[in-house]
């Protein structure tokens, strides 16, 4: 382990704007080709901005996705962008094109809310999830279904394909975490996460939230919380790390305190540490930078409800999905004139840059 | 506790009503039922299933979906048996049972807090006269009293502990309390030990009797009452001791409910309705989703939907919802904002309840709200509304019908409100 200090001065970004979208975003997502940033609404809109310079101008939204846009993935090749949402509607799009049209769609992908999407390495497959509790594999260049993958007694949340594309991850409400093999769509075998998931009262609370597999393929990461209770859940934001060779459980780091909750989105750094951002009570978000063996982050900044975070390809900017602050409250509400309309929230995108390798 | 039997000048403005009460008392009727009422009354024991969802659940994500707008939330909204009423995707079994259920899409109420909300909502929210008003339930259990299953009148099945839940009653007195069986089971040591014998139990009952009897000669009744009425309680259960053995339950019904607490929960309260309790309570808690809302109803919403299309679906097949008032409510709905936790807090402005069964319209949808589910569209309803509403359901005529408290004659339902006509059949 470094000196902390000095790995936040080699590594912590440094805060260069806020992006606004009008409506709450599940997740923003930086393109492969770094000039675009592309949304997913609450409000079934795939927005745009143009991410080439430091102005992120907002283009035309893809529309046509129902209910929240809950996941999107992209492929290089194409510019291709595959977009999910929670009425189980699947789509793919070119798009950096002045107008996207749809290249294809599903409309019936899933039976209600798909939780995640991923694609292949290779960029030939497409890997869903959701609240069926059904794993589907597709082909990303028509949408046909090839097969899908069954087995999960509870809600799969988060789905990644293993850097080598011969294998896929699933993870479920449950902390049930299943390795299946793709060319033969079997059942390989199970992680235990359950250390992610409470059962409290009548509900099930916690899962899976989020999943990545490190870029040499040794490692898989299960992020989301030790949940305390339901309800208005609570519970320390937690990461649990799996040797992918052993299938143990190394590391279960933790993130925060019981308000913090989940840990929503997260990668491996090659650099050796994770990246992660948390969203727990109203106003309680983090950015969080940290080694594998390490028992504090390097680098922490607080920015609230922080959903998602993504790195521009070029390793020098980071995208971080927060929620406005002031978010909740309990009864009417007028909006801040006075006027009937009653207001909702919105989704600041924190625009980071981050230190230069030359620089660190 | 010393009562206060005094009552204020502004308290008499209801002069009408208080004479009918009055002369209802004076002919003999202990003053709260009219004799054809009585009789009515007598002839089919109307009973009432109180869905209590602690918390509470989100009128967007069940009753009143509002799919595709800003505050809609992830999902859809379904067709159900009644053509032209939709509900949430999560709703399904429910929604194939629509054709018997009644929904109130306006209510507007007062707190948007657990503490007042839940004794408010259960109460009714009467006018402040400076004393407790009595629960649903209570209330219930006074007006229509125990019918002839010698079964306690008013039963909770709940999560967690049970026991004697005398505050409940208000000023009805102890005895009108809920008899609350902690997740389903019976009280402890609920039968006689073999070690005692029964001629030495009835002994044992009589000189409790006596004792129970001689300390009431100089002492206020209601908390004698009360302890007798739990001793008798028992001797009736120790006889219906079949109605909590699970192990006889159909496995067809426990599957059909459900194995988790609130399928469990919903059909021992069949067998209590069945078993000829007038007022049974169950509750589930757990709803209060301030935050992770979305995944939190798409798992608990099933479960409701589970146990009560299976027990709405079981009391039509029966015969027993022409006269069994079937309510589900909470406290209050869920904020149409989503917060920054992926939840929604507190909403009392506008949200829903459902009903079926005695007294009810089959297969309509009442009232609504705006396009984006924020506000009552049109006249708002309070949980007053309610109270009338469903007092009328069950044959109780709330202007009719008084409490008589010491002398002192109350309202059974807010008196500024009235009966949604429109849900009555």
């Amino acid at each position: 382990m470094t000196d902390p200090s000095e790995l936040a001065k080699l590594y912590g970004p440094k805060e260069l704007k806020a992006v606004k979208a009008e409506q709450q975003q599940c997740a923003v997502r930086f393109t492969p080709c770094g000039k675009f940033l592309v949304g997913g609404g609450y409000d079934g809109l795939v927005r745009r901005w143009d991410a080439s310079g430091d102005e992120f101008a907002e283009l035309p939204p893809l529309s046509g996705h129902g209910g929240w846009v809950s996941g999107l993935a992209f492929h290089a090749e194409g510019s291709r962008l595959y977009s999910a949402d929670s009425w189980g509607r699947l789509r793919a799009w070119s798009y950096a094109d002045a107008a996207p049209q749809p290249l294809w769609e599903t409309a019936d992908a899933h039976n209600g809310w798909i939780h995640a999407l991923a694609v292949s390495p290779d960029g030939k497959l497409l890997a869903t999830c959701g609240m069926d509790r059904l794993v589907r594999i597709w082909d990303a260049a028509t949408g046909g279904k090839l097969f899908e993958l069954a087995g999960h007694a509870f809600d799969v949340l988060a789905v990644s394909f293993h850097p080598d594309g011969k294998s896929l991850a699933s993870g479920d409400l449950a902390g049930i975490v299943k390795h299946w093999d793709v060319a033969a769509g079997n059942q390989v075998r199970e992680f235990d996460a359950r250390q992610l998931y409470l059962s409290n009262r009548l509900q099930d609370v916690g899962g899976v939230r989020s999943m990545a597999f490190d870029e040499t393929g040794k490692m898989l990461g299960c992020g989301g919380a030790r949940p305390k209770v339901g309800g208005n859940v609570q519970g320390v934001p937690l990461a649990v790390l799996f040797d992918w060779t052993t299938g143990m459980a190394t590391h279960a780091l933790e993130f925060g305190k019981d308000s913090d909750v989940y840990l929503c989105d997260f990668y491996f750094d090659a650099r050796g540490f994770i990246v992660a951002v948390t969203s727990g009570n109203p106003g309680a978000g983090k950015l969080l930078m940290q080694e594998f063996d390490a028992k504090e982050p390097f680098f922490s900044i607080a920015k609230p409800n922080c959903h998602a975070v993504s790195r521009h390809p070029s390793g020098l900017r980071l995208a971080v999905t927060t929620v406005n602050a002031n978010s909740n409250g309990n009864g009417r509400l007028k909006a801040a004139d006075g006027a009937e309309e009653y207001p909702g929230n919105w989704s600041p995108i924190v625009i980071f840059d981050m230190p230069a390798p030359a620089d660190a | 506790m010393k009562s206060n039997p005094l009552c204020k000048p502004w308290e008499h403005r209801l002069s009408r009503r208080r004479l009918l009460g009055a002369g209802a008392a004076a002919i003999g009727l202990g003053s709260l039922v009219r004799p054809a009422m009585a009789e009515e009354l007598k002839k089919r024991q109307k009973q009432v299933l109180f869905i209590w969802i602690d918390g509470g659940i989100s009128q967007l994500e069940s009753w009143d979906p509002k799919p595709g707008t800003q505050f809609g939330g992830p999902f859809r909204a379904i067709s159900t048996s009644v053509p032209g009423i939709q509900v949430s995707e999560l709703l399904p079994k429910t929604a194939r049972q629509m054709h018997h259920l009644a929904l109130v899409r306006s209510l507007c109420t007062k707190d948007n807090s657990h503490s007042a909300g839940v004794a408010r909502i259960q109460r009714g929210d009467p006018k402040n006269r400076g004393v407790t008003y009595p629960f649903f339930g209570s209330a219930v259990a006074k007006l229509l009293g125990a019918g002839e299953s010698g079964l306690p009148p008013y039963v909770w099945v709940k999560p967690g502990s049970g026991g004697f839940i005398y505050a409940d009653a208000g000023f009805l007195g102890p005895k009108y309390g809920a008899l609350a069986f902690g997740d389903g089971k019976p009280p402890e040591n609920l039968l006689r030990s073999p070690a005692v014998s029964a001629e030495d139990d009835a002994f044992r009952n009589e000189f409790r009797r006596r004792a129970d009897r001689r300390y009431a000669q100089r002492r206020r009744g209601g908390a004698v009452e009360a302890n007798s009425f739990v001793y008798d309680v028992a001797q009736e259960l120790m006889k219906r001791e079949a109605l909590f053995d699970e192990s006889q339950y159909s496995p067809r019904d426990v599957e059909r409910y459900g194995s988790h607490e609130l399928g469990r929960h919903m059909l021992k309260a069949r067998k209590l309705l069945e078993a000829g309790v007038t007022f049974v309570k169950v509750n589930t808690y757990g709803w209060d989703t301030h935050g992770d809302n979305f995944v939190g109803h798409a798992n608990l919403v099933p479960k409701f939907d589970q146990a009560f299309a299976a027990v709405i679906e079981d009391l039509a097949a029966g015969g027993l919802l022409d006269h069994v008032l079937v309510i589900a409510i909470s406290e209050f709905g869920r904020t149409p904002r989503v917060n920054g936790h992926v939840g929604r807090d507190h909403w009392p402005e506008a949200w829903s309840a459902a009903m079926a069964g005695c007294g009810v319209k089959k297969g309509i949808a009442v009232g609504g709200t705006n396009d984006k589910g924020t506000w009552v569209a049109g006249e708002e309803f309070d949980i007053g509304h309610m109270f009338h509403t469903w007092f009328r359901a069950l044959g109780v005529d709330p202007r009719q019908t008084e409490y008589e408290n010491n002398g002192q004659p109350l309202p059974i339902a807010h008196e500024d409100c009235r009966a949604v006509e429109e849900v009555l059949a």
